[in-house]
Parts: structure tokens; sequence; C-alpha cells
């Protein structure tokens, strides 16, 4: 029985992380209620002119950087037409001739150990509006808030050859983008999609087989499935003579576990492309090429492997961090505030990482500031804010987060407003000390007498009284101390 | 350019000629093929192409994001139009 | 539809008592207050979100406008025949331009457009009235109907020089909203008073022209009528004092294939261009549609006239995988030779005598004095050959001026020059005429 390969290449799609989108000032943020986030050039009426967001550039070269591309000095836009009722403008602004960059590579790890994926290149472009089929009507309904949100598409060379390797290199691009803030790189939510294209050839032989590519993939499991039905459906049509395989766009149906042909017209695929004439070249000099070198984050190995050797956290709390760029800033952020390493770690990975899941957010979302979290930390250690009372102020601060004011710059101030910090005032403590004994002479008796857990129900009793606002080991001292006395 | 090939062209330009306009259309096809002969016997080799007349470089706009328009206005010209959205034929 | 619409939409704000001049919109300008329908069924009675740079530019200045004037579908034909509005035609019965009649019959002082292809630069120079087309980049063109923008600029044509310079005036300046529009500073240049103040630096570009250089090549492929307004022209100049020589045989050669490049350029970017117009989101629809493609089939074969099918056809042809090279590319390739041709004549003409003035090449803007209706019916395609007198300005986006029926092309931002060289071949002509 002949043993076969399967030849894989991704072309991955994924959104940029920008304000607004690429050639107009409208909003990036595509989940808005319908054509809210639209004008008249991002849906496709005459008059207006594309004049390119910079900091797509800045992130397109950010990208290839991270890949380990050549930038493209020169990089141009092109135009690509045809038909969609998603592409208003009938045509898409893309980049055929001179792309951001080219001729990278990104290492993934295989049970064999390390292997090189190349990248063939990156280009700068803008997305497809959204479709929604609606039932009642059997008609299809038209979305243009997506239209010319910015994307990058990172085309890898054929150097794939099964599910786990395109999983490990699908995983490694979110990692890396997402460090490097290019994209929020998430699959379910759309913001990264893949093309699958894949071949299936004898082992050991040099020439490609008939490749299909399968559009738009949302899940790595998606994807997993599609690979392994495709790979068996080459070999059967192979062996058996079961079809005649064609080079073809193919839709993935995950529901059904099948791939299954897209009507395509003969004359489709020749797209026309030419310079956009109304997009001057982007020109990287030196100065541009050298900042955004300069900006690129510290990989999320060097990272772990700092934190452990440097800054003496245990290899799980490195682990916990290096999975969110915004847990590492934030770390580095409260531990430069003068938090203490493990402290500050043990905030991120127990209380931030709690109030993110409670309110659905993903870890790369936690809005809370390092030096916010450093303040926090070090009132709660100084015995200015109980426990619990820095847990609230944490809600607090992801409150405010998302208010126009924001978080403000001293914590310690906003505490108090919130009336969340120790009473200061002893003879407030000692007064509300002397009423709960007062109140309940039988259990402080027994503690008296022996019962040390006796304690717990008076101490309770302070707390409430107090609303939790008091350095707890000062109250504790002063309870023992009252009943000892009497 | 044969008819066949013109009928792909078309497709491909969401046209569909009359049989008399296509005969034009043809002759016009046809009387391009003597314009680009002559494109031809023009030494092009090293010679830079031409997009921008005036070139500049660096045109951008910095990343901010503007007030969006009114949909209800944009969508006051769709020939068909449903819940904030533009209506088509099925797309299947 | 009725004979001869020369506005196919008035502005219902009527003209104030102060405003300065009249001024109509070429339909390819949009407005918000009148329908834009650029000639084409397709866009009949759309209505623009917002205006063009222009138009605000021009009411800035104080100038009122009048309304939309009727031109030919997506502006690229030859005389304004194609229009969805119909052919306009003069008093004599010959083919004409909207905008020409209305400054030769109204009280319209200028008509502001877009020139693709060099339509109303013809319909001036049969009329005897003063066109400019600006330095590409000197007028925004945000707010115009994109047809083909490597080489298209705002245009503008008067009756005289100096009301087509005051217009230009009001509308030179720079645009953030076009990304081809040229800084500030450059804009200003083909002002009169960025004209004058550079002139008196002693720029090169603001030296009144002191030399004419025949385009023989292509004069020579116009009518004997054409000619001889031309030699009328060249005698005009040299009375002024200006000196008259030829092109090099080798840029003559250059300049007759401007057209068959530009034809490819101009084309592949319509086709791209008005792909937009699909009958979807806007604008004519074709009615009881079962599928998508038939919709957009049937709504733009419906909608679009015979000469935009076949451009959109020749533009999506010269792009093709198998044809860019030899066609697109070889086009773009040209566009940098004809330019460079250009060029070198502006530049290297300085002998003694002509130190002080600057050089502009002279030929005429269509091969016969007049044209009918016959004539395009008969040869629908005409403008992709008669546009070899106005090609060499589009492809290379130089300023190109008609005036007294010849037209001049000068080198960037020598527009303020050219329009003065236009005042004085404009006066040469009408003397002609009295005398």
């Amino acid at each position: 029985m002949t043993a076969y390969e399967t030849v894989i290449g991704l072309e991955v799609h994924v959104e940029l992380a920008t304000k607004s989108k690429i050639f107009c000032s409208c909003e990036n943020g595509s989940d808005a209620e319908p054509n809210t986030h639209v004008c008249p050039a991002c849906c496709g009426m005459p008059g207006m002119l594309p004049v390119a967001n910079r900091q797509v550039v800045n992130l397109g070269m950010t990208a290839g950087m991270m890949l380990n591309c050549d930038i493209n000095r020169t990089t141009t836009f092109d135009k690509k037409s045809y038909y969609y009722p998603d592409l208003p403008a009938s045509y898409q602004t893309t980049q055929w001739f001179a792309p951001v960059a080219v001729n990278g590579c990104v290492t993934i790890d295989t049970p064999n150990g390390p292997k090189d994926i190349r990248i063939k290149q990156i280009h700068m472009e803008e997305d497809a509006g959204k479709l929604v089929h609606d039932n009642l009507t059997f008609t299809t309904l038209v979305d243009f808030n997506r239209t010319s949100v910015p994307l990058i598409e990172i085309v890898s060379q054929p150097d794939l050859r099964n599910a786990d390797e395109v999983e490990a290199y699908l995983e490694r691009l979110r990692t890396l983008l997402r460090f490097a803030k290019v994209s929020s790189a998430r699959m379910e939510k759309g913001t990264m999609r893949a093309d699958v294209n894949l071949s299936v050839r004898p082992a050991g032989s040099d020439e490609l087989g008939v490749r299909t590519e399968m559009k738009n993939m949302a899940s790595i499991a998606a994807i997993r499935r599609a690979i392994e039905y495709e790979t068996a459906r080459h070999i059967d049509a192979i062996e058996n003579g079961t079809e005649e395989l064609v080079q073809e766009t193919r839709g993935w149906n995950d529901d059904a576990g099948q791939s299954f042909s897209m009507r395509t017209k003969e004359t489709a695929g020749d797209y026309r492309y030419f310079p956009d004439p109304n997009i001057m070249p982007v020109v990287i000099d030196d100065e541009w090429y050298d900042r955004i070198r300069a900006s690129l984050p510290e990989l999320p190995e060097a990272k772990r492997e700092r934190y452990m050797t440097e800054v003496g956290l245990s290899d799980y709390d490195a682990d916990m961090l290096v999975q969110s760029r915004a847990f590492c800033d934030c770390f580095e952020g409260a531990v430069e505030a003068g938090a203490a390493p493990k402290d500050a770690a043990n905030w991120i990975i127990t209380n931030c990482a709690g109030v993110l899941n409670k309110r659905g957010m993903t870890s790369d979302e936690l809005p809370v500031p390092g030096n916010a979290l450093g303040q926090l930390i070090a009132l709660v250690n100084d015995g200015k804010l109980s426990s619990a009372n820095g847990k609230r102020l944490l809600e607090t601060l992801f409150d405010l987060s998302e208010t126009e004011e924001g978080i403000p710059d001293d914590v310690a101030a906003l505490a108090d407003a919130e009336g969340l910090l120790n009473s200061s005032d002893t003879g407030a403590l000692e007064a509300v000390v002397a009423a709960v004994i007062a109140a309940d002479p039988e259990t402080a008796q027994a503690y008296r007498d022996g019962r040390e857990k006796a304690l717990n129900p008076l101490f309770g009793a302070c707390m409430k009284e107090l609303k939790g606002k008091c350095d707890t080991q000062v109250l504790r001292e002063l309870l023992i101390s009252e009943l000892m006395k009497s | 350019m044969d008819r066949d090939t013109l009928l792909k062209l078309e497709q491909l330009n969401q046209l569909s000629l009359t049989p008399q306009e296509q005969d034009e259309t043809l002759a016009f096809f046809a009387a391009r093929e003597a314009d680009w002969e002559a494109l031809a016997e023009i030494d092009t080799e090293n010679v830079e192409r031409m997009v921008y007349v005036r070139p500049m470089v660096n045109v951008l706009r910095e990343d901010v994001a503007a007030q969006p328009f009114s949909r209800d206005k944009l969508l006051a010209q769709a020939p068909e139009s449903m819940d904030g959205y533009w209506q088509v034929p099925q797309v299947l | 539809m009725s004979e001869n619409t020369l506005f196919i939409a008035e502005n219902p704000n009527g003209k104030p008592a102060d405003a300065s001049l009249v001024v109509g919109l070429g339909d390819l300008v949009l407005t918000p207050d009148m329908p834009t329908s650029a000639g084409s069924k397709m866009l009949a009675g759309f209505k623009s979100l917002f205006p063009a740079r222009v138009a605000e530019r021009l009411q800035a200045a104080g100038h009122h406008i009048a309304g939309k004037v009727n031109i030919g579908e997506f502006g690229f034909d030859f005389l304004g025949e194609t229009s969805w509005f119909g052919p306009v035609t003069n008093g004599s019965g010959s083919l004409t331009t909207a905008a020409a009649q209305l400054l030769a019959a109204t009280s319209v002082d200028a008509v502001v457009g877009l020139d693709v292809n060099g339509t109303e630069a013809r319909a001036a120079a049969l009329a005897g009235q003063v066109h400019v087309k600006p330095t590409y980049g000197c007028v925004s063109r945000f707010g115009t109907v994109a047809i083909a923008c490597s080489g298209e600029t705002v245009d503008i044509t008067a009756r005289s020089a100096e009301t087509a310079q005051r217009i230009l005036d009001a509308l030179a300046g720079h645009d953030d909203a076009d990304g081809t529009s040229l800084p500030e500073s450059e804009c200003a240049r083909v002002t009169s008073d960025g004209f004058d103040q550079a002139a008196t630096a002693g720029e090169v570009f603001a030296a009144p022209v002191a030399h004419v250089k025949v385009a023989r090549g292509l004069a020579d492929t116009a009518d004997d009528d054409t000619k001889r307004l031309l030699d009328a022209a060249l005698d005009a100049l040299r009375a002024e004092g200006v000196a008259v020589s030829d092109t090099a045989p080798a840029t003559d050669e250059l300049l007759k294939v401007a057209s068959t490049a530009w034809n490819i350029l101009m084309c592949a970017e319509l086709c791209n261009n008005v792909n937009r117009f699909e009958g979807m989101k806007y604008g004519y629809q074709a009615e009881k549609c079962q599928s998508i493609d038939e919709l957009y089939t049937r709504s733009r074969t419906e909608a679009f006239g015979a000469l935009t099918k076949t451009a959109i056809l020749y533009g999506s042809e010269v792009l093709a995988a198998d044809n860019y090279d030899r066609c697109y590319d070889k086009a773009l390739r040209i566009r940098r030779l004809v330019s460079d041709a250009i060029a070198n004549e502006l530049a290297g003409s300085a002998t003694s005598g002509e130190a002080a003035g600057q050089t502009a090449i002279i030929l005429p803007a269509c091969a016969k004095r007049s044209y009918s209706c016959d004539d395009v019916e008969a040869n629908p395609y005409l403008v992709f050959d008669e546009n070899r007198f106005t090609a060499p300005a589009a492809i290379s986006g130089l300023p190109a001026v008609v005036a007294g029926g010849v037209q001049v092309i000068g080198a960037p931002f020598s527009d303020v020059a050219l329009l003065r060289l236009g005042d004085v071949l404009a006066s040469a002509v009408s003397a002609g005429k009295e005398a």
C-alpha cells in the first residue's frame, strides 16, 4: 500500500486592532448594530477617495518583523475586482505587487523537535462585509460594518504536513500577534480566519498533487476535521478513482463533516489586479523601520525565562502570566510600582483572572494598568485596605476602565473616595469592640474560658459593624486584649 | 477575441450584450490589435512604470475614528432594504 | 427627455444678490441638494450625502452654483453624445456639450466638471471658449464620481481666460481627503497670487510662455481648417514675440501613441470604478430578479449605454492576466516615456533670447472644426481615436489650456502662464473673425 503525505499551506486573515478602518474613518468594530459603522466610502457610494491608515502600516510591519520577514521598504496598494454583495465597491483594495512583508519564518514545536514554517508574504488589505440569510423572506441581508476593516493576510509556504502542525502553527501565530498587539486574533470572534490549501502526494515525492482550498475556517477543531476529511477524499480519489480531483475552492460544512465544491464561474479567478493610483506608495525609511523594530515586545519564552530566573517566580506563575501580553504588562507595571513579584503574580492570576472570568472577558482584555494594581497591593499590604475591599476596589477599577474618565492615577484617593479604606480612628475601633463584647457577654466569657473559636463570631460582629473597613490584624489584636482586660 | 471569449468577458463584468452590440464590440476589439502591436514596437525594457503622475509618498491619515453616517440616510436610496440592511435575492 | 437638456437639475436655491460668478457643475460632481446622475440611467436621480470639495470651495468664494450640467455617460465620450439625457447641439446643428452651450447661450459664467477624456476641451475648442485642465493634484477630486483616477482632473470651461482663472483661484488647494492632493504650497502655484509671487521669485514655471513648440506629428492628422486655425494662432503668437518651433520627431511618435496607452489605462480604471454600479445599493435596479447574478447583470445591461459597455469590456480585457504585461503594464511604461518626452521638450529650449520665458507645446484639441450627430452615429467609438489630441495631457497629468480653438500644454504648475497665453490666443482669434 502506498504511503501518502499531506501538504498544507495556510492563508491566515487577521483583523488589525486599529481604532478606525483602513481607508475611511469609520470605527473599526464590526459587532455593532448592522450598518452603523459605515459611510459613503465603505458602502460603495461614489465620491470618496481612499486615504490609508498609518497604524495599519505600523501593524503590518510589526507582524512582518514578529514573523521574521523582510520588510518591503516600498509597499503599494492594488485593486482586485470581483462581484459579491459583501463587497460594496466590487473591488477589494489589497497588495498584489509589493506586499509589506515577505520571506518570513515561524518555528513550531513538533514531536520530532522544532520545525520552521516559511512565510511567503504578508499583505495588508480591507475586509469584506457580512451577509445574513433571512429564511422568512428568502433573501440575503447585507451589513457593511466589517467592510474596510483592516486585515493582514499571512501566506505560508506549503510546509505543514498534518493537523497537529497546523494547530501548532496557528497557535504560534496567535501568540505572536497578540503579544505584539497586532490583533486580538480570536478565531471564535472572526478576527482570525484561515484558508486551508491542501494536496496529497505519495510520500517522498517532490511533486505537488492537485490542490484544493477551503476558505474561511473559523475554528481549529473545524480545521482539524476538514484536514482529515479532505486528506481522505484526496487519497480515495487517487487510489480508487472515485472522483477526478480539480483545483478548486471548497466550502467546509462542519455540521455534516464534509467539504463541498463551491459553484464557481468558469471565468472566475482572474481578479484583474492593477495598482490603485489614488493611494501613493508607502516608503519605509530607516527611522520608521527602526522605530517599529524597537517597539517589538519581548517574546513570551524570553519573558517566562526572565520571570523565573531574574524575578524569582515559580514556573507555574510564569506560565500563567505569559499566556497574555496584558497579564505581562500588568505584572511588570505592578512590580515597577513597588509590588513584590509574588504578590503581583497572585493578584493577577487569582483575582484579576477571576474578575475577567466573571465578566466574560479574555486575559488579553485585562484593563487594569500595572501601576494601579501595584498601588492596590501596597494599600492591602500596608493594612490600609482589607483584602476583601481590595477585591472590591479591583472591580471598581474594571468598571472605571469602561468609562470615559478611565482609571485614575491615584488609586489610594479612589479607594478613599469609595469609602473602602480602613478606619484609622483607633477610638472608633475601641468603641466598636467594647460594644460588641458588651452585647454578647456569654460568648466573651466562653473565649476567656479557653474556647478559642468563640473569638470568630465576635470578630465577625466587629467587621460587620465596621463594614469591613479596618486592618484585620489590628482588630484581632485589639479584640483579644479587650477580652482579656475585662 | 471571438464570440465565446467575449461571452465570458461579459459574464465576468456582469453584462449581457445583444448580438448587434457583440458584433460592434468584436470589431472594436479587432481594431485594438493594431494598437497593441504599435505599443509592442516601442522599447520599454528599461522604462519604469508610471502609476502616479505627480508622485508623492506616505500620504497617510492618523488612526482616528470619526462619527458615523446616518444609516437611514445611507439606506434611503437602496432599491430594497430591511431592518437596517441592504436586501438582495438569496445568495447561496 | 427633452431635446438639448443643458441642466439635468437646477439649484432650488435662487441666486443670491451678491453672488460673484454663476457656475454650472458637470454631472460627475456630487451635490447633496441636487441629483448627480453621471450622465447615466444607472445613477439617474442619485443624491450624494455630501458635496464635492469643489462645490464647497465655489460657494465659499461667493460663486453661485446654478445647476448640474448634462454630460455623456461617465464623462469619457466624444462630445456628450452618450448622455442618458440626450446629446446637445448648437444653433447651427453641430454636436456640442451642454457646458459649451450654456456658455454660448445663457448667462452662466463657467462650468466646473471632471475632465476624464478631454470632452469639454474639445467642446471649448469648437465653440471658441476657454478650457483649463489644471496640473494634476492642484484641485481636489474629493466628491467627484471616480472614473479614471490616474489622469482625470477637475476642469473649468469659461468664456474668457480671466473668468477661468478666477474659478481656478477658488478651487485650487490641498485636501486631506484626496490622497493625490498636492501640498498647499504647490496647489497655490496655479492661483493668480501664488503664481505672481513665484514669478517675482524667478521660478521657471511662473515665467511667461516665450516659446511654443508645435506637436507637428499630431497637428498634421487634423483637417485643413483646423491646421489653418493653428497657423493663425502661431502667427498671432509670433506677433507677440513668442518663438515658434516644432517638437522633435521622436516626441511626435510618442505623442501619437499616447491615445492608445491612455485608452488602455482609462478603460481599465473605468471598468474597475463603475463595477460598484451593480444595482444593489442605490441607483437603477432591474425588476423581479431571482438571483444576485441576474440582479447585477440585468441592472447593468439595462442601465449602461453601449459605449460604456464596450469601455468596461475593453478595460477588463487589458487587465486579464494573459494581457496585463503587453497592455496595462506596457501602457504604464508608455505613460512614462510620453511624460519624459514632453518634459524634455518643455525644458530644453532656453536659448539666450528666450531665457526669460518658458516653453509650451501647442496642438489642436480635435481634428475637425465641427461634428454632427451623424459622425458619432457612424462611428460610436470616434472618441478612442479623436482623443489623440487630449490624451498627452491626460496621461501625463500636465496642465492644458484650450483657447482660440487650439490647445497648449505646459510644465507642471504653468497653469496661469498657459491661461495668460490663452488670453492672447482667444483675442487673436476673435480679432481674426472680426477682420
